[in-house]
């Protein structure tokens, strides 16, 4: 939904699982309302966090396999990736000030 | 094959369902109009593929099983019980996100639909 660059189930282990900075990954699905309220706020913690961070977008309908392998249920789910690890993650449509917070923990 | 026009009969149906349920549980639509009309598609859609409403909000691993089990068909269990619909198509008054509405437009969900084809 949001600008940030899309990734895949092939390219999720490049993009997201080797990234020398923390990741922020927007699991988000095209029938999803939430969704559509959260991109905005993903963006601006996109442009907010340049350089410290990498922010990007999983479509969950056309890459199930990474959806399936970090359990997702509720969508959208905001997940944040460290050193190939998940370190934490916020579920639903919060407020841009709550995923900053659980961001600067990682930073 | 589907039909175009049992495509949007399927969406006028759930349009209707959502409209008469926001209005029998005193639930609103959301402020942006465009959330509403994306998850009434999502739902139209599972209810064409999957013979139910399944939540277009949540990931599955197998949704012919979800179907059965029903937890999670529109309106779902938490909705039911509790009000609880975190694809925010039936928000309770005291959200901030609650418009006065609880109806929509045929016409803007299409408007919805057709601008995310590409």
């Amino acid at each position: 939904m949001s600008s940030a660059s899309p990734v895949t189930d092939s390219s999720f282990q490049a993009e997201v699982l080797e990234s020398d900075v923390p990741v922020l990954v927007d699991f988000w699905a095209p029938w999803c309302g939430p969704c559509r309220m959260v991109a905005p706020v993903v963006d601006e913690i996109s442009e907010q966090y340049e350089g410290q961070i990498k922010v990007v977008k999983l479509n969950t309908d056309e890459n199930p396999q990474v959806a399936s392998q970090y359990g997702i249920r509720s969508i959208p789910t905001l997940m944040i990736f460290k050193g190939g690890q998940r370190v934490d993650m916020v579920v639903g449509a919060v407020p841009k000030t709550t995923l900053a917070n659980t961001l600067e923990k990682y930073l | 094959m589907t039909t175009s026009t049992d495509q949007d009969k399927n969406l006028e149906s759930m349009k209707n369902f959502a409209e008469q349920y926001a209005k029998r549980t005193d639930t609103y639509f959301c402020s942006d109009p465009s959330v509403t009309a994306v998850v009434i598609e999502g739902l139209a859609r599972h209810k064409e593929e999957l013979g139910s409403p399944l939540c277009p909000c949540r990931h599955y691993e197998d949704k012919e099983a979800e179907v059965k089990n029903a937890f999670w068909n529109c309106p779902c269990v938490p909705m039911r019980e509790r009000k609880e619909c975190h694809c925010m198509l039936f928000i309770t008054p005291d959200n901030e996100f609650a418009d006065d509405k609880q109806d929509i437009d045929l016409e803007l969900i299409k408007e919805v639909r057709d601008s995310m084809k590409n």
